[in-house]
């Protein structure tokens, strides 16, 4: 096990390495860098050679005019320490802007989350106990047509019919919160919060229903087959027992491991479903990044989720083998 | 792969009503992609007048270039497409027009028939879904297939760099490249085709690391048989299964990805329409244009969901042992 565990937590340094590496000589081979564009959007640059001394000097200061392999070596090292340097755009520390965007699109995935798996898994033992009946049937095709509704429609419409305009004007436009005259209490803050939180929350969970519920379904299926199972009806067992206690909990196997997945998605925001409904997430904030060359907001935030999702993977093996002890990790590279 | 394999698989997808419904949509998409500039013309089929009978849609007369058919003062028989108005005309007198007779999907804030944009905006997400999967089938399954016949430090340098892809969120790793090198509809394709392809090259791994060990590819190795061989005439055909599975569900979420990326404005750029791109425009007059998110929103939708149910049949028709259950 510890061999295991070393072996995995060593394998992850060149993967990360690959992929930072990767994105770091996207950015920089790139025509045009933040300076040109900055240049170019202030008309400077078709001054001459004055405006072209000044590129250097900026160049210089962004560290853009060392090779690649020393500026992605010089990035990899402030990392380390967690220096995540400042951001071209408006000069503030990477961490802060962060730091701004990442509790709202927290806030929003861990709400979704929760919603998925209340709605999903008792769906997903419901449909699997009355396999091919109606119920399933109908269950399953409404899913599948979720699960096929592109979210930025399904978006668009709430915030047509349900936004103001000529239809119904029950929640805001967008945004996260109401602009406030005075400081307004705890309660108030936090109930406001929530209305604007409603749409996109909607649009975040439908489409995730199908996945999940299937994956309960079809999980409690094949553990419903078991022996034991049937000897828990023998043995005169009530059907919700043996549904929920003998079938439920050793169904769980897979939802488990199908948390630890979710980790690196809990962090990095949906960009269409946050510029839709105006949310300065962390969606926004990537894609806002992308558009201006912010080469250290796009690095870190890279970094952060490729770190993410390789420590996720990482905790669905271990958890998969911890609550599964048929299954030996040392086979599993 | 016998013939009987085959015959069998589509006596099983044949039975399922949806499966085949989505492919019936499917077709029909096609048709429409390829015959749009029969669907929606400013111009006529045909044009009879003082004895003379020409073709516009196809070949416009020197004499009547230019000139717009559709009017009052051009008598004569004329024959019209269903949509009277081609993709890029506007009309600046008849903007955010709702459906009606004339234009049957209303206009949009420009003037430009909604149901002529739709019909063309059809060949956008098709070529797109289309292209983009096939450059990403072509790449996954070499790359796949190496890894799987070689095994060994081949196979695990690959799958280490299958590992670094899959790791990158994919949307942005898009996003990021299209910023990069501006967006256009080939680089939408091509960078869709390069950054899709680690499900396919798992999957043919997997099949290959199968096969290699079967007994008729060691009966063709004794024989003296080459690895090329071996690979495209005996491997290859018999792990294609999975991989046109994965390819059609490919094609569903390669047409959202297109219409995700025109929503945010890095798709295909105007005037060539595409579905996404109607619906971004649409948010400036949410408030009222309802068809203007409505119509193209829902074809999206309905390509999408078909997609999805032919894959979904090819999924259980495939397989032979879901047929030989239901026996």
């Amino acid at each position: 096990m510890k061999k295991y565990l070393l072996k995995r937590i060593l394998l992850i340094v060149p993967t990360f390495i690959g992929i930072t590496l990767i994105t770091y000589l996207m950015v920089r081979l790139a025509p045009g860098d933040y300076t040109t564009l900055k240049a170019g959007l202030q008309g400077e640059l078709r001054a001459g050679s004055v405006g072209m001394e000044i590129l250097e000097q900026e160049r210089k200061l962004y560290g853009l005019d060392k090779p690649i392999i020393v500026g992605y070596a010089d990035w990899l090292g402030s990392f380390m320490v967690l220096d995540f340097g400042t951001s071209r755009k408006d000069g503030r520390p990477v961490s802060t802007r962060i730091a701004d965007a990442l509790p709202i699109t927290l806030a929003l995935n861990i709400i979704t989350i929760i919603i998925v798996y209340i709605i999903s898994i008792p769906v997903g033992i419901i449909t699997s106990v009355k396999k091919d009946s109606a119920f399933d049937r109908v269950v399953s095709l409404v899913m599948f047509i979720l699960y096929s509704l592109p979210a930025f429609w399904i978006g668009l419409l709430l915030l047509m019919y349900f936004s103001g305009g000529e239809y119904l004007n029950i929640f805001p436009l967008g945004g996260i919160m109401s602009d406030w005259a005075e400081e307004p209490g705890f309660w108030r803050k936090l109930l406001d919060i929530a209305w604007h939180l409603v749409l996109p929350v909607v649009t975040l969970t439908y489409g995730s229903f199908a996945f999940l519920s299937r994956y309960t379904r079809a999980n409690m299926l094949e553990v419903i087959n078991q022996q034991y199972i049937t000897t828990a009806r023998a043995k005169g067992l009530s059907e919700a027992r043996v549904v929920f206690v003998h079938a439920f909990r050793n169904s769980l196997v897979p939802l488990v491991t199908l948390m630890a997945t979710l980790l690196p998605g809990l962090l990095g925001g949906s960009v269409i479903v946050e510029s839709i409904f105006s949310i300065p997430g962390m969606g926004m904030l990537a894609f806002e990044s992308i558009l201006a060359r912010d080469i250290p907001v796009i690095m870190a935030i890279a970094a952060i989720s490729a770190l993410l999702t390789l420590v996720g993977i990482l905790i669905a093996d271990l958890m998969y083998a911890l609550v599964d002890p048929r299954i030996r990790l040392e086979s599993r590279i | 792969m016998s013939t009987g394999y085959w015959r069998s698989v589509i006596k099983e997808f044949s039975r399922n009503r949806l499966a085949v419904a989505g492919l019936v949509v499917v077709c029909l998409l096609f048709l429409v992609a390829i015959g749009a500039p029969l669907i929606a013309n400013s111009k006529p089929y045909i044009y009879v007048s003082e004895g003379r009978v020409c073709f516009p849609v196809f070949h416009m007369p020197g004499d009547l270039r230019g000139k717009d058919l559709r009017k009052k003062e051009f008598t004569g028989f004329k024959l019209f497409p269903p949509i009277r108005y081609s993709y890029s005309e506007y009309d600046l007198d008849a903007i955010v027009l709702p459906p009606d007779s004339r234009h049957y999907f209303g206009t949009d804030e420009q003037g430009r028939d909604l149901a002529a944009r739709m019909v063309y905006g059809t060949r956008v997400s098709i070529l797109v879904g289309f292209i983009a999967v096939s450059i990403y089938v072509l790449i996954g399954i070499i790359i796949g297939a190496v890894a799987g016949y070689y095994g060994g430090i081949v196979d695990i340098i690959i799958s280490r760099f299958i590992e670094i892809v899959m790791c990158f969120p994919t949307f942005f790793l898009i996003l990021t490249i299209l910023a990069l090198v501006g967006p256009s509809l080939v680089s939408v394709m091509v960078v869709i085709g390069l950054t899709g392809w680690t499900s396919i090259a798992r999957i043919v791994r997997g099949e290959f690391l199968k096969l290699r060990e079967v007994d008729y590819v060691t009966a063709s190795r004794a024989l003296g048989a080459r690895d090329y061989w071996i690979i495209l005439r005996h491997i290859l055909p018999n792990s294609l299964a999975p991989v046109l599975v994965s390819a059609t569900f490919g094609i569903a979420s390669t047409i959202l990805i297109e219409s995700s990326l025109s929503f945010l404005g890095f798709g295909v750029q105007p005037p060539t329409p595409s579905w996404g791109d109607i619906l971004s425009q649409s948010r400036d007059f949410m408030d009222f244009a309802w068809w203007l998110t409505l119509i193209p929103g829902f074809a999206i939708f309905i390509t999408i969901t078909s997609y999805n149910l032919v894959g979904e049949g090819l999924q259980d028709s495939l397989d032979p042992k879901s047929v030989k259950k239901r026996v």
